[in-house]
């Protein structure tokens, strides 16, 4: 097909549009709705709808109730009464009825008379909808039709509407996709009354939603059970309207897609415009409806490749664009010419699970909005079966992983890899897509790639814990003997970790098991060596070492078990015994106590703890601080919010461990405390931090100290959207990774030579080797130290890769003597807490030694003459 | 009128040494270039009068109405036939500010509190007069955005904690005094426009107040960078009450058109309070093309938030203030019979210890009655 024949077929397609019935009177958004809960899941053997579960019940706070959906793509035929053919070539068409009655009506004007139905069946649920609880509005019944278009009824429609240059199988698309369109027009839209609505007509894929939350689907719909190789998984957030409607909730359909959203625009008119210019109108009048009619017109009817597709979606723009080659500035401008107006503007972010029915690829995107205002996390974990995931939040991937694993369908509850994309950028694009692709013998392969179709790797030659393998050695009496005298000596991190970070190269998990075990045995000893035990396995769970063959997410794995042995260990507080350690959990809250020293520990098991509200584990840990406890570790932490937050001011002499997963706004307004995560955080990190410290042994989301005061914080790995925005005072900080955007805008920190604030960006990457590497750009974003009045940034760029057109205000300035005798403290302790080292790591340029001032260079503020 | 010289000399030497406690007596007349279409001199000297003595003006000075030819200075009142007039011992101004079931009962004698005006902006003499007359009528007023002055800690059961996009001076201690705590998303002088204080103006005390340094400029962003959607603003507000387990919350923000979906998310979000701040109002502070170029008028915003509220089924739940030129009594009964529960007030305080309206806060000569900061 030449571009010629193409226009040609488009312009029919457009024109035959153009006959659907018309919605009368104005098209108004009929329901607001902002954030949402989104998870999107992508595996090379087919999952049960079970392992949604967890991840939609650990985000229900980012939905109301009003909303849930599933899509699954890639279905096993077997659970689907039909065969591999009827699955591969039919329709899945699954439509809800509100009103029973309305079925024989629908079933003989728009399908037996268009479609031979090979199958129908009507889909099982739970007998009563109120045994869910919360779920208020009766679901949809819904019957599942597996159709092919009457010959002589496509015929008929092809000559009708002049397509015959289309290959029929994508007339035969087109057909359904317009007669869905009348479907839902005849019973959904337009008698204001709602009585059946067509939830999805790909071919190996479909949809179920309700008025409830995302997990509420899985239960009614029972697909605890039920296979695919890619599902999506919403909550939604609507606002307007009193009275909600599955037809309303996530996904919505494309043709062989359905999207997910979280976010709102701002220019919804637009698109519906743009929109009815091209012959298409919307039926459910919400955001997520017009943007994947906006992906299936693109993809489909204009047959653009992902690149110009997510182009015309999130379109790349300022400092990026110009950081395109030349070629692809210029097509990308066209792309822009021509649908800027269809293009979604505000905050958004689509999950989209889509099967191409001509080359049996299913794939699983995430696309983030230009200015990425909505949160986004994307994983990946490779063993023996490779998983890709895509989430609102980390820890909703966590979760899902860890039922996978519980259930051994996979060998470990943490992912290879984590990372945020960078929305309309030159980097990524701000797109990720899992591919799934038949490989030899009925395997699949699972391929990332980013907007651009560079691919994501995870690193090879290195191994997972077997799932099967239980079995540990005894390590070598020396070994053992060696940890005690360690113990004896009271020995500081870095001797302990230089006589185990050796063995861990070159010993097997089974090794690795082996010292763990030893490990937790010499803790049981006594409660001196209680800690030492805990200190040396929280040390090998946040350092970075050469793990030989091992893959670093199983042996966090190993750590984080065996220190959750110990943790759950510690006998409950019961005010009997003068221990140095206790514990406290959800059933045995209510038995605070004061410390008996200032010094004892007091763990809390936040396994069972709400996540949030007047209850929450929060809301406990400011208790046992003003019951007197000064040293609180909480375990089990599954995306708490909040987390050391209500404190109070002058706190100083407090320490909080963290371990698990947990939420956002972790150490938010801390003054005084010293908080310790052990693993990632997620958004809106330390915001209004007044003093004290954090230290995170992993990224941090977006929003990172917003309006900070003040605090010393350490970072091990990257920052995401909008670091340090607004903040005052003295913030201290060390970001060895790097930050995605508007990094330090309006930043206000004084002079830190005079006691104000400064960022210290290093760049750097650890590697599955133990090593810390450069990372492509320091800083790739644009709009750094944007209309900053104060404070200064230190950015580690030997090789002078950040230019003056990043900056919006600041300038670059020499890095001096001074400079370096203001960071170097700070790095110091960055090399005691993660292992970067000064040298070895941070000074260290293509195997030579260089001076500070070769290495780093410092962005001021300038006064810029329109603001003084 | 006067017109032998000393008369003009002995008018002129009142004003100067007398000023505002004379002018309302009308011994002088209105003075000429006193005021402007919203405030005239007339409603400045009646509201004055009124601070002074407590009492409605006995001399015929305009105290309910302004002369801008809009908005209520055009709305005026009809009483229903059978309506019966009631004893004043039967009248009951109070209002709560909690209809949720759970919460702090508060509750105020009289349907009106004291807007956000921060510290940097006002001088700390009328801050902490504003937290008196607070205290001492039993209502509340607003700390503004430019932080908490320890001087205000004593009269703390009557202060807001603002919560602005830039968060100067938002701490845990400073969110932990208040009673009830005030998101502002946006101020509807200026919506969308975020603030800056000029470095010239951060003296010492403001940078202390604000943490910041002293003379840098200081910028409040719009919007709040961790607040993208409702959302984001649920769980802002559930930070919040992490923080602050025992306060109200309020939500407040300007007039855009869709004022109505805004407010219904900060109900479902869980606020107390929704404020609708339109464009009427704001200090000399905001810029011209902003004041009342961008936000709706208070006096459309308010019904349509109202309507929808009750056609949502949630009217009960949320109380509904409204500000932005709520400058009389009279104002603010028009204001609730539009559907608002009650008002904020903020210029109406500084008229009351003597502001004349001169709109020269901004231009760096110092306010002539220490009321603002120069």
């Amino acid at each position: 097909m030449n571009g010629i024949e193409l226009r040609e077929i488009v312009e029919s397609i457009v024109r035959s549009r153009f006959k659907l019935p018309m919605v009368t009177g104005m098209v108004e958004k009929s329901e607001a709705e902002g954030g949402c809960g989104v998870i999107g899941v992508a595996c090379t053997v087919p999952i049960e709808g079970k392992y949604l579960l967890q991840s939609l019940v650990q985000m229900k706070n980012r939905g109301n109730g009003k909303g849930g959906g599933i899509a699954a793509v890639g279905l096993v035929p077997e659970q689907l009464g039909v065969t591999r053919q009827v699955l591969d070539d039919d329709y899945l068409i699954q439509v809800a009825y509100l009103e029973s009655r309305v079925r024989d009506e629908v079933e003989n004007e728009f399908l037996n008379s268009n479609f031979i139905v090979d199958h129908s069946s009507r889909i099982e649920t739970v007998s009563d909808y109120q045994s869910i609880q919360g779920l208020e509005v009766q679901p949809p019944v819904v019957y599942r039709y597996f159709c092919r278009v009457r010959p002589g009824i496509l015929e008929e429609f092809v000559h009708a509407n002049k397509l015959d240059g289309m290959e029929r199988s994508a007339a035969e698309d087109e057909f359904i996709y317009q007669t869905s369109y009348r479907l839902n027009h005849r019973y959904y839209s337009s008698l204001g009354e709602k009585k059946a609505f067509v939830l999805s007509h790909g071919k190996d894929m479909l949809v179920l939603k309700l008025v409830g939350y995302g997990d509420d689907v899985v239960r009614y719909y029972k697909l605890e059970d039920f296979k695919a190789n890619i599902w999506i998984g919403h909550h939604r957030y609507p606002t307007k309207g009193r009275v909600w409607h599955p037809g309303g909730a996530h996904p919505f359909i494309g043709m062989h897609e359905a999207l997910v959203h979280n976010g709102d625009f701002a220019n919804y008119h637009s698109i519906v415009e743009y929109l009815a210019q091209r012959g298409i109108r919307p039926l459910f009048l919400t955001d997520t409806e017009v943007s994947v009619l906006l992906f299936d017109l693109w993809s489909r009817v204009y047959h653009y490749p992902l690149e110009y597709l997510v182009e015309a979606m999130a379109p790349t723009t300022e400092r990026d664009f110009h950081m395109l080659p030349v070629e692809k500035q210029r097509l990308y401008g066209l792309v822009q010419a021509m649908h800027i107006h269809g293009s979604p503007d505000g905050p958004w972010f689509f999950i989209v699970a889509k099967n191409d029915p001509r080359t049996g690829e299913k794939q699983l995107l995430g696309i983030t909005d230009t200015s990425m205002l909505r949160p986004q996390v994307f994983a990946i974990q490779d063993g023996p079966v490779k998983v890709g995931v895509i989430a609102s939040e980390r820890q909703a991937i966590n979760a899902m992983l860890r039922r996978l694993a519980e259930d051994g369908k996979v060998p470990a509850r943490f992912a290879d890899v984590y990372w945020n994309a960078r929305g309309g950028s030159y980097t990524d694009g701000g797109t990720f897509v899992f591919t799934l692709k038949d490989a030899d013998a009925g395997v699949k392969r699972l391929e990332c790639t980013d907007k651009f179709g560079r691919e994501v790797v995870v690193p090879s030659g290195q191994y997972h814990q077997s799932v099967s393998s239980q079995s540990s050695l005894s390590l070598s009496a020396s070994v053992a003997s060696q940890l005690q005298s360690l113990e004896q000596m009271h020995a500081d991190r870095s001797s302990l970790f230089q006589y185990l970070g050796p063995l861990l190269r070159s010993g097997g998990f089974d090794y690795v098991v082996g010292l763990v075990e030893e490990l937790e045995k010499l803790g049981s000893r006594g409660q001196g060596s209680f800690w030492f035990a805990v200190e040396a396995l929280t040390m090998l769970y946040d350092r970075i070492y050469d793990s030989g063959e091992k893959r670093r997410a199983s042996l966090l794995q190993v750590y984080d078990d065996a220190l959750t042995r110990m943790f759950s260990s510690i006998p409950l507080l019961d005010g009997d015994h003068a221990r140095e350690f206790v514990r406290l959990d959800w059933a045995s809250r209510k038995r605070l106590l004061p410390p008996l020293k200032v010094d004892n520990l007091l763990a809390v098991d936040a396994l069972d703890f709400p996540v949030e509200g007047s209850e929450s584990m929060a809301r406990y840990l400011v208790e046992c601080y003003q019951k007197g406890w000064r040293r609180l570790v909480a375990f089990n932490l599954r995306g708490h919010r909040f987390i050391a937050n209500g404190l109070g001011p002058g706190t100083s002499g407090l320490r909080l461990d963290c371990f698990g997963d947990v939420g956002d706004y972790v150490g938010s307004g801390i003054d005084g405390a010293e908080v310790n995560v052990h693993g990632a955080a997620q958004d809106q990190v330390a915001q209004i931090m007044k003093s004290g410290k954090l230290v995170v042994h992993g990224d941090v989301g977006q929003a990172f100290m917003y309006a900070a005061k003040g605090g010393d914080v350490y970072v091990l790995g990257n920052a995401a959207g909008r670091p340090l925005i607004n903040a005052v005072g003295r913030p201290r900080v060390v970001i060895n990774g790097t930050c995605l955007d508007y990094l330090a805008e309006s930043f206000m920190a004084g002079d830190p030579y005079n006691g104000g604030g400064f960022v210290v960006v290093n760049g750097l990457r650890p590697t599955h080797d133990g090593r810390f590497v450069e990372q492509a750009s320091p800083y790739p974003g644009g709009n750094l130290f944007s209309l900053a009045s104060g404070g200064a940034l230190y950015i580690r760029d030997p090789h002078g890769l950040l230019s003056s057109d990043q900056l919006n205000g600041g300038r670059l300035a020499e890095f001096t003597e001074r400079d370096w005798g203001l960071v170097r403290p700070y790095l110091e302790e960055n090399e005691r807490l993660f292992g970067v080292g000064i040298e070895r790591d941070l000074l260290t340029v293509g195997g030579v030694v260089l001076s500070p001032s070769k290495v780093y260079r410092k962005v001021e503020p300038v006064v810029l003459q329109e603001l003084a | 009128m006067i017109n032998n010289q000393a008369g003009i000399n002995e008018k002129h030497s009142e004003r100067i040494h007398h000023g505002l406690d004379i002018l309302p007596s009308l011994k002088y007349g209105i003075p000429g270039g006193l005021g402007n279409k919203r405030w005239t001199g007339e409603l400045l000297l009646a509201t004055y009068l009124q601070a002074s003595t407590g009492q409605p003006p006995s001399n015929g000075l305009e105290y309910r109405i302004g002369d801008s030819g809009g908005g209520f200075d055009v709305l005026s009142w009809r009483k229903p036939g059978d309506m019966p007039r009631l004893a004043t011992e039967e009248v009951d101004l109070g209002i709560p500010l909690n209809n949720r079931a759970v919460g702090a009962k508060l509750s105020i004698p009289f349907p009106f509190y004291g807007g956000g005006m921060s510290f940097g902006s006002i001088s700390l003499n009328f801050m902490i007069a504003r937290a008196r007359a607070a205290e001492k009528l039993g209502t509340y007023m607003s700390t503004g955005e430019g932080g908490y002055p320890e001087q205000l800690v004593p009269y703390k059961d009557h202060i807001i904690t603002q919560v602005a996009t830039g968060m100067f001076g938002v701490r845990e201690e400073t969110m932990q005094y208040a009673p009830i705590l005030e998101f502002k998303y946006a101020q509807g002088a200026k919506p969308g426009l975020g603030g800056h204080l000029l470095a010239d103006k951060v003296t010492s005390e403001v940078a202390r107040m604000r943490e910041s340094s002293m003379f840098t400029s200081l910028y409040s962003p719009f919007p709040f960078h961790s607040v993208y959607s409702v959302e984001d603003h649920k769980k802002h507000v559930d930070w919040i009450k992490t923080v602050n387990p025992r306060a109200l919350v309020s939500v407040k923000v300007s007039t855009p058109t869709d004022v109505d979906m805004v407010a219904i998310g900060s109900y479902y979000a869980g606020a107390n309070i929704i404020h609708i701040d339109g464009g009427y109002g704001g200090t000399g502070a905001a810029p011209e093309i902003a004041k009342k170029n961008i936000a709706m008028p208070i006096e459309y915003a308010i019904p349509k938030v109202h309507r929808y509220l009750v056609s949502e089924g949630v009217r009960d739940e949320i109380v509904l203030m409204a500000s932005g030129g709520i400058r009389t009594a009279d104002d603010i009964a028009k204001a609730i019979a539009l559907g608002a529960d009650g008002c904020v007030v903020a210029t109406a305080e500084a008229v009351a210890v003597g502001c004349t309206h001169c709109g020269n806060c901004e231009r760096g000569r110092g306010c002539q009655v220490g009321i603002t900061r120069g």
